[in-house]
């Protein structure tokens, strides 16, 4: 009996150690880097924002470490890039997080995919056999910073919700960043003018939004279907076909093996391009670094210096 | 012809000719204004520019030989460095709870029309097995246990939100000998205090396997130890289950359940397969758990449980078992650079203690295996087995009631080769030895077993 009032003791200690009160008034986890670095930008220092994936990890494999549950079970938002990105491990994190505000359809829970003008939606029934297809649309949308922008303001709007005695700094956040981006996005078109109606030539389909907005073309795809590896028969036909069509660029994240694409842009030839995964959340990078980074590799690239 | 009034032939076949040649004018106009003006183009469909030359073109320049060989080289260095997830999986907690590992889920409202109330998935386990002995020792129900093809399972999981304050899931896994639901439960979503609550019938959280079903499994088949101790099904019941996660700042989760402690293949070490009846709240099984997580860095994972469970068994009047077991999961899977390498050593110890007329019987089991997965698609792991037979207070060899015939150790080693097309479908080769103590000769085996995973995706757990 001694012990257990000892161990519960112990236990109460703990417990008001830990629970200190916290700065911020608003707990928010986002799933990827990218949505993270978006949510800091418009919650400032009224926010604690905690990112799930790190900006090498493929954000379709993320393992759902119980700690991550830990994060969830404190959050008062929830943000996710939706479109079944993240179907294999968030799902799981956020049953096991106790936390019935970030569950899917109460207000802790944004889908940023919402606030996006969707690229690639199937427009006919699709099944497995087509690879990974995700049926909603494609989400690899935060390469395109007027998606950015789109999504900051739909965090926005939920965070004033959730936080209406802040409303008027997310408000003025948002401003900012729009002013910032906008800004900045007159300067990235202008030094990727040569990329308009350039060939490119992608790893996975993640340049949808990216092509969209600098107007290149992707002509191939290094994998056969969305998620399924590439072979030498279709690696073969991608060559040719990037040889007739003299690519000059081959796109690949950095968390996406780099073998191949090396290969294909040495045959073609053409200059590779990696472009970062993700936002270096944890080290401080911000939005409008991240996207700048891309545009710098992109140029490069265009320069004939690419890996 | 009846609703036509009578009409000679050539009349019928001018009618005929107006109906088709209208009929394909509607079609055409149906056609011609059909595709909406959109920008967007399936995912699926081969490159979606516009522009794009024909899949294989025809002018292009041929590729070399020594090309092609240059590519396959390439493609097998990637397949060494591109991530995939882990395997195993379940919804409720992510420290593996129960569950097929394929949670059905919503599936998105733009192909659903948002009117997704239920979701299923089946999993088919199929295997080709060969045994050196006549009688196997395999003493799972998923098991393979004959020479030639066995159907380890079908299993059907159906799961969906009730309402916000329920969460309801189901696995009805159908044999050849007939169905059974092996879980229906309900879970709750929005209790105070961290907690949660399931009722219904459900494989307990005892350790770390007993909760899963085969196909967060790393291998073919289950370790005897589970069979010995819980029955062919795992350990599981009808009953309550509340659970806890603390305000730590890691990761400790506090399990307790009170479940049914009959059934031959799910509580033998129980009440089994006699038919007592509850007479007191001391009549159900009692489980608990401690898990708790610890990220030892980006790459390197702990997880770590202590379990404990207690109930009646049939040899006499409050007579008790009771079974202690920890288990281990140590997971490196390097994330802060592009690798699909993943090492994992998982373990599992039980003791079990049973009082039986004037003495108490104690044994020990448990298994250690370790799996790496060397490139996106391959794993490769080994397993060890082992388990004492069962000892009186004085330390002699008892005379068993559950296992008469476990009168000497029996140890087991199993290698296994994985290969996943894609996270969807896996194909293993495993290979046994079991070194039976009471037997003569040791035991071999060979497995060739195919799973497959159909209907709404699931999300894996750690």
């Amino acid at each position: 009996m001694r012990s257990l009032r000892l161990f519960a003791a112990l236990l109460a200690a703990a417990v008001s150690f830990t629970a200190a009160p916290a700065r911020a008034d608003l707990k928010v986890v986002a799933s990827l880097p990218d949505l993270a670095a978006v949510a800091k930008a418009v919650g400032g220092d009224k926010v604690e924002v905690v990112a799930l994936a790190l900006p090498t990890q493929d954000p379709h494999f993320v393992d759902a470490k119980p700690n991550l549950a830990l994060a969830l079970n404190r959050a008062d938002l929830l943000i996710t890039a939706g479109l079944d990105l993240e179907i294999g491990w968030l799902p799981s994190l956020q049953m096991g997080a106790r936390n019935n505000r970030i569950l899917t359809g109460n207000p802790g829970y944004l889908d940023a995919s919402r606030f996006v003008s969707l690229q690639e939606v199937p427009t006919t029934a699709v099944d497995r056999s087509q690879g990974d297809v995700h049926p909603g649309g494609n989400p690899h949308y935060l390469y395109d910073p007027r998606q950015g922008i789109a999504v900051a303001k739909g965090i926005e709007a939920r965070m004033s919700q959730l936080d209406a005695k802040n409303a008027a700094t997310y408000k003025a956040n948002l401003a900012k960043f729009t002013q910032e981006v906008q800004a900045a996005q007159q300067g990235w078109e202008k030094r990727l003018a040569g990329l308009k109606g350039a060939p490119v030539i992608a790893y996975h389909r993640t340049t949808a939004y990216l092509q969209e907005w600098l107007g290149f073309t992707t002509v191939a795809f290094l994998e056969p279907k969305p998620g399924i590896p590439p072979n030498p028969s279709h690696i073969a036909q991608v060559l040719a076909q990037g040889k007739a069509r003299k690519v000059k660029l081959v796109v690949k994240e950095d968390y996406y093996p780099d073998g191949t694409a090396k290969l294909v842009a040495s045959k073609i030839p053409a200059a590779l391009i990696v472009i970062p995964g993700g936002t270096d959340f944890r080290n401080g990078q911000t939005y409008v670094q991240r996207i700048e980074l891309l545009v710098s590799r992109l140029e490069q690239g265009l320069a004939g210096k690419g890996e | 012809m009846s609703s036509h009034p009578r009409r000679n032939p050539r009349a019928l076949a001018v009618v005929l000719a107006v109906q088709l040649s209208t009929s394909a004018a509607w079609a055409q106009s149906q056609t011609g204004q059909s595709p909406p003006a959109s920008t967007t183009a399936p995912e699926t469909a081969p490159p979606p520019t516009p522009g794009t030359e024909a899949d294989t073109p025809s002018d292009a320049p041929a590729l070399s030989p020594e090309e092609m060989a240059e590519i396959e080289k390439a493609l097998g260095a990637d397949s060494s460095t591109r991530a995939r997830p882990s395997g195993d999986t379940s919804p409720v907690s992510p420290t593996a709870t129960n569950d097929s590992g394929v949670t059905p889920l919503r599936l998105p409202s733009a192909i659903t029309g948002g009117t997704s109330f239920l979701n299923l998935s089946f999993i088919l386990d199929l295997a080709v097995a060969a045994f050196s002995s006549k009688e196997p020792l395999q003493g799972g129900a998923h098991d393979p246990t004959q020479n030639g093809f066995n159907l380890q399972q079908l299993e059907l999981s159906i799961g969906s939100v009730v309402d916000p304050y329920f969460r309801f899931d189901s696995n009805i896994v159908f044999s050849q000998f007939g169905v059974e639901i092996e879980e229906a439960y309900v879970t709750t979503l929005d209790l105070p205090a961290n907690l949660q609550v399931r009722a219904g019938q459900f494989l307990t959280r005892f350790g770390r396997l007993n909760s899963t079903h085969p196909h967060a499994w790393d291998f073919v088949d289950q370790p005897f130890v589970m069979s010995r101790v819980f029955g062919a099904e795992g350990n599981r019941g009808l009953g309550v289950e509340g659970s806890w996660l603390t305000p730590l700042p890691w990761y400790v989760e506090v399990i307790g359940s009170a479940t049914d402690a009959k059934g031959e293949a799910t509580a033998r070490s129980f009440f089994g397969s006699s038919n007592e009846r509850v007479l007191s709240p001391l009549d159900f099984q009692l489980t608990g758990a401690v898990k708790q997580f610890f990220p030892l860095s980006d790459d390197l994972s702990l997880l770590w449980g202590l379990s404990a469970a207690t109930g009646p068994n049939p040899t006499g009047y409050r007579n008790h078992t009771s079974i202690y077991g920890t288990d281990v999961y140590l997971k490196f899977r390097p994330i802060t650079e592009a690798s699909a390498q993943q090492l994992v050593l998982q373990a599992e110890v039980l003791y079990r203690r049973r009082q039986a007329p004037e003495d108490l019987l104690s044994d020990w089991g448990g298994y250690a295996q370790t799996v790496w997965r060397f490139s996106n698609r391959w794993a490769t792991g080994v397993r060890y087995e082992f388990g004492t037979p069962a000892k009186t207070e004085e330390g002699r060899v008892a005379n068993d009631p559950l296992d008469p015939e476990w009168i000497a150790d029996r140890q087991r080693i199993s290698a296994s080769v994985t290969f996943w097309p894609t996270e969807f479908s896996r194909l293993r080769l495993q290979a046994a030895t079991d070194r039976v103590g009471w037997r003569a000769t040791p035991d071999y085996s060979a497995f060739l077993a195919l799973e497959v995973v159909t209907g709404a995706h699931g999300a894996h757990a750690f």
